[in-house]
């Protein structure tokens, strides 16, 4: 049966970016289109097949109702329900990847929000430096800097949580950008895999092979190099300059989802301050993965 | 007892259905809406759902902390409250989710859909609940069409001729962020549930006779690769879109009932059109999709042309 495995990451963290390398794993003379990936595994968060499989509209029921029914619905797709059942694809793949950015949590009722080893058999964590995720967040949410960086030290912060709104998503609970990746690393269900995506940019075939390796997935190294090349960076920002990305922020000028995806550009795009403030608040979590902290090093600018 | 018109069916309550229509006291009603009890699994399931089970002619329905709802041959529909729930935490699951269920069991063509009248036609928007049915459909009762379903849409197919939409004369159910940016706070009615900030919005004008269908939009966002407007998918994909576009999909299959999909879909091409209504999720360009839609009717025949 197909194993399912969480791509999990907080938002603006490189998770698209590794959904692509392993939709171009398929991809032979031309790099997969990024409005239409083979591999479509969607987000946890999908709207859609919530209603779809549950048969009731989600629209009737609370942000707390609905999660302590999202488990249910994670179970029937781990055992091979399709979201869609009239898309189903012919041949079954090998590993369903499925992009998440809610936090590990649990539901009113004490279960796992993602349904725990029922849901998924594992989960691939990809992190980035808080210090990158702050202006590419500000980018994608159209805020300030300053405001993103509120928001990934905000504890009760999350997606998709007005209640006075419908939106196309179930609300992602995400607490904070430690708390969120606390979340996933502590959390004793399912085996973590671990990705930084800076080792992501410095080796990008390697950190590939090692997620495959994890996931089970096999691949050959000529599949994994054509799929580095086809998924650069420049390529995915070429895509998006003449198409457009379907998963780009709501129509906006001047906003790209594939923005800058450099690792350290912070020390041209935060100030003293900005930076400071990120460390103050994640300073724990920086140091377990191993994102030096600046402290009060002077900075290359400020403004 | 309360009775109703919903989606054309005559329907008996002993609890008051909020957002419904009312009507007379009917001689035989069409289906029934009685208190329970409902048993925690049915006896001989052939399909078992997240929260669902069918069987021949039956299906239940366990919404976890408010109601178990039991759908017997689309006559019946008993349900046994949570002790937790209140009367409107269960009558917004049977005039929207449960009813849904029963349309399909009766093999309605039961599509997710909202709609109104233009001229005498049945104007359908179909869409994955927040794909903007209502509120569009709210937009254009502003503009003087009358409602004539929302978010449930029942179709019958005649030997011959365009299909019929059966209307249900119910109110809108919005959002409070759509009541306020199409400025209708003076038409909001009671909430759907005490826990949530969604209101049933009265029409201004609402449509109770039956209608020819004449034309059907699938709702789709403005993203990448899809630019706003109107296209005319070929007869394969429109086939595949109206599936797609029942109100529960999954029901469809599980009940086999494909090929009434399909013949449904033949019927609509011929007689009215399938189309692809690619517009943007942002109320400011509301009017703009307003716009589109009226010239299409004029395009269509459904509407005079301007001078």
């Amino acid at each position: 049966m197909t194993r399912t495995i969480w791509l999990a990451s907080y938002p603006k963290s490189g998770n698209t970016w590794l959904r692509m390398l392993i939709a171009n794993l398929a991809s032979q003379d031309a790099p997969a289109d990024i409005n239409d990936l083979p591999e479509r595994g969607g987000i946890s968060s999908a709207r859609a097949p919530f209603d779809h499989l549950t048969l009731i509209d989600s629209s009737l029921l609370t942000h707390e109702e609905i999660d302590c029914l999202r488990p249910r619905v994670y179970e029937k797709l781990a055992r091979g329900a399709q979201d869609d059942e009239y898309d189903a694809p012919e041949a079954a793949l090998p590993v369903r990847f499925v992009k998440v950015h809610d936090a590990y949590t649990l539901t009113p009722k004490g279960e796992p929000l993602l349904a725990g080893r029922g849901g998924a058999e594992g989960a691939i964590v990809i992190v980035r430096d808080p210090r990158d995720v702050a202006p590419s967040l500000a980018n994608h949410n159209r805020t300030s800097i300053d405001d993103a960086i509120t928001f990934m030290n905000d504890r009760n912060a999350g997606f998709c949580v007005k209640t006075s709104r419908q939106y196309n998503q179930l609300r992602q609970q995400l607490p904070g950008w430690s708390g969120h990746i606390v979340s996933w690393l502590d959390q004793a269900d399912i085996p973590v895999h671990l990705v930084r995506y800076e080792d992501m940019q410095a080796d990008t075939a390697g950190t590939l092979k090692q997620v495959l390796a994890f996931a089970g997935r096999s691949a050959t190294v000529e599949e994994i190099n054509r799929a580095v090349k086809f998924a650069d960076f420049a390529q995915l920002q070429e895509q998006e300059r003449t198409k457009g990305f379907r998963e780009a922020p709501r129509p906006h000028a001047g906003k790209k989802f594939f923005r800058r995806g450099e690792a350290g550009a912070w020390r041209e795009e935060l100030t003293a301050e900005q930076a400071a403030r990120i460390e103050a608040e994640h300073a724990p979590m920086m140091r377990r993965l191993g994102y030096e902290l600046a402290g009060a090093a002077p900075l290359a600018r400020t403004g | 007892m309360h009775f109703y018109t919903l989606s054309g069916l005559t329907v008996a309550s002993e609890i008051v259905l909020p957002g419904a229509l009312a009507c007379a006291h009917p001689a035989v009603a069409d289906v029934t809406v009685r208190a329970g009890p409902v048993p925690a699994t049915l006896a001989e399931p052939t399909y078992t759902g997240p929260i669902w089970q069918i069987a021949v002619n039956e299906v239940l329905l366990s919404v976890p902390d408010i109601a178990r709802f039991w759908l017997k041959d689309g006559r019946e529909i008993a349900f046994q409250a949570d002790t937790a729930a209140d009367e409107a935490d269960v009558t917004a699951f049977i005039v929207g989710s449960v009813f849904g269920i029963l349309l399909h069991q009766r093999k309605y063509i039961a599509l997710h859909a909202s709609a109104v009248c233009v001229n005498g036609k049945a104007i359908l928007f179909c869409g994955a609940s927040g794909a903007g049915k209502s509120t569009l459909a709210a937009a254009l009762g502003q503009r003087g069409y009358s409602l004539l379903s929302d978010d449930i849409c029942a179709l019958s197919i005649p030997a011959n001729g365009a299909p019929i939409a059966h209307p249900d004369g119910r109110q809108l159910k919005l959002w409070a962020n759509s009541i306020d940016r199409l400025s209708l706070a003076e038409r909001r009615a009671g909430r759907l549930r005490r826990t949530l900030e969604k209101f049933y919005v009265e029409p201004p004008e609402a449509t109770s006779t039956p209608l020819p269908v004449g034309a059907v939009y699938v709702l789709r966002e403005a993203r990448p690769p899809h630019a706003p407007g109107i296209e005319r998918p070929n007869v394969v994909d429109a086939t595949v879109l109206l599936r797609r576009n029942a109100y529960r999909p999954l029901l469809v299959i599980r009940m086999e009932q494909r090929a009434d999909y399909f013949r449904a879909a033949a019927a609509l091409a011929g007689t009215a059109g399938i189309f692809h209504l690619t517009h943007a999720f942002n109320f400011a360009r509301m009017p703009d999709t307003l716009g589109m839609l009226e010239r299409h009717w004029q395009e269509l025949g459904l509407l005079e042309k301007a001078a």
